[in-house]
């Protein structure tokens, strides 16, 4: 009997249902482990990996931010969006990768439109650390 | 009294029309279901969404006045009605049912509130509310077609943008909702001040919350606007193809009454031609004896 059940929803869809024994989500203040009887706790997320540890085998989610809940060792993970390894696709994060690193680099810190170019290069680490897995 | 010639023409006429109307009624059939899974899929996200508003929403509110600027109602002088139609015409009361709708929210509430702007999702909105001469402050283009959520983002991103500012006090969407295939109603949905309920479930305990409870409401807020938007385009478009589908249901139904009809005529006019002709032959023949 696994600990956690985990729910990963998007706007446009549920991506997953399932039974966990730990899940690891990346926090905006750092990343985070739940196990089994976690206090209620909601967290804002940043853009990356979320693992899914069930049975001592891991399955990870490429997610690009959104927020987190737990409560009663059911954790609903509220994505803005999620894929896992196999819907990635790699040629599209490679270059979102490289063009936004390009952009990041010509724009100051205080740049209005830094913050939003920032996460998008944390949403293509973030799939490309997943297909690399 | 038609000649066997043009009533001939008339069905050939009629036939080619509902050849057309049921193959848009299939056409929309197909789209209908592609819409409603739409709905389906997004339901859960929307529903945990608001639950979590509501109870991260009511305990903000409580404990240290940290509510988000989006929830707060004030005196309401100037609104905005969103009205949604589809782009496309021949679905039936679809589009004309909402427009007399916004033009009723605009009769009934002039003198409640000192300003009502319109902007509009859909051309056919946008069309039949310019030929009534009302001004439409903004026409959202290309939305329609492909949904996308960023789409509906944007949306509410100006919408909201309006409210913070100060332009607006309140805004209201119009739009059909999506009861069945059959049955669309016209609903006027409050989108700003966002309204919370109170948290049904869990609401004894205490959540911890990063980075903090005010953070993840300023998180929390903008996308459930965004969802609701999203909602009510996926919502429009579903009930567009099911009124879409009645109208040409209809319409072939009708188109199959009129065939009948005329066939009859037809074939009426046919034996009396063919009564007429033997009384002829007869009676020459009758004359030569």
């Amino acid at each position: 009997m696994a600990a956690l059940t985990l729910e990963i929803v998007t706007p446009e869809r549920r991506v997953a249902t399932l039974q966990a024994d730990e899940v690891r989500a990346p926090g905006v203040l750092g990343g985070f482990g739940i196990r089994k009887d976690h206090t209620p706790f909601m967290s804002q997320l940043q853009p990356g990996r979320l693992t899914v540890v069930e049975g001592g085998r891991e399955v990870h989610y490429a997610l690009g931010g959104g927020f987190l809940q737990v409560a009663d060792n059911k954790v609903i993970v509220l994505a803005d969006s999620a894929e896992e390894r196999e819907e990635i696709d790699v040629e599209r994060a490679r270059r979102a990768f490289t063009e936004s690193t390009e952009r990041l680099r010509s724009l100051a810190t205080g740049d209005e439109n830094y913050p939003t170019e920032a996460a998008r290069v944390r949403r293509a680490t973030a799939r490309l650390e997943v297909a690399g897995r | 009294m038609p000649s066997l010639r043009d009533i001939r023409r008339r069905i050939g006429s009629v036939k080619s029309t509902q050849q057309i109307t049921k193959a848009m009624k299939m056409v929309a059939a197909a789209k209908l279901r592609r819409a409603q899974e739409a709905i389906t899929r997004a339901r859960p996200y929307a529903v945990m969404l608001e639950q979590s508003l509501n109870r991260v929403a009511s305990r903000a509110g409580s404990d240290e006045g940290a509510a988000h600027p989006l929830l707060a109602s004030r005196p309401v002088k100037k609104v905005e009605l969103v009205v949604i139609t589809s782009d496309r015409g021949l679905a039936g009361g679809f589009n004309s049912n909402i427009v007399r709708r916004a033009q009723r929210f605009l009769v009934e509430n002039s003198d409640k509130y000192g300003e009502i702007s319109i902007s509009t999702i859909g051309r056919k909105g946008r069309d039949s509310l310019k030929a009534r001469k009302m001004a439409v402050r903004k026409d959202y283009t290309g939305v329609h077609g492909r949904l996308s959520f960023e789409k509906a983002h944007e949306i509410a991103s100006e919408l909201s943008e309006r409210f913070l500012s100060g332009e607006v006090d309140a805004v209201f969407l119009l739009f059909n909702e999506f009861k069945s295939a059959i049955a669309q109603v016209v609903t006027l949905k409050q989108f700003l001040p966002v309204e919370t309920g109170t948290a049904e479930t869990t609401a004894s305990v205490d959540f911890l919350y990063e980075p903090s409870r005010a953070e993840l409401l300023a998180d929390i807020v903008p996308r459930h606007l965004d969802v609701q938007v999203w909602r009510a385009l996926l919502d429009s478009a579903a009930s567009e193809h099911g009124a879409r589908m009645t109208a040409m249901e209809a319409a072939t139904k009708n188109a199959a009454e009129m065939i009948a009809s005329l066939s009859l005529q037809y074939n009426r006019a046919r034996q009396a031609y063919i009564t007429k002709e033997l009384m002829e032959i007869v009676s020459g023949a009758e004359a030569l004896k």
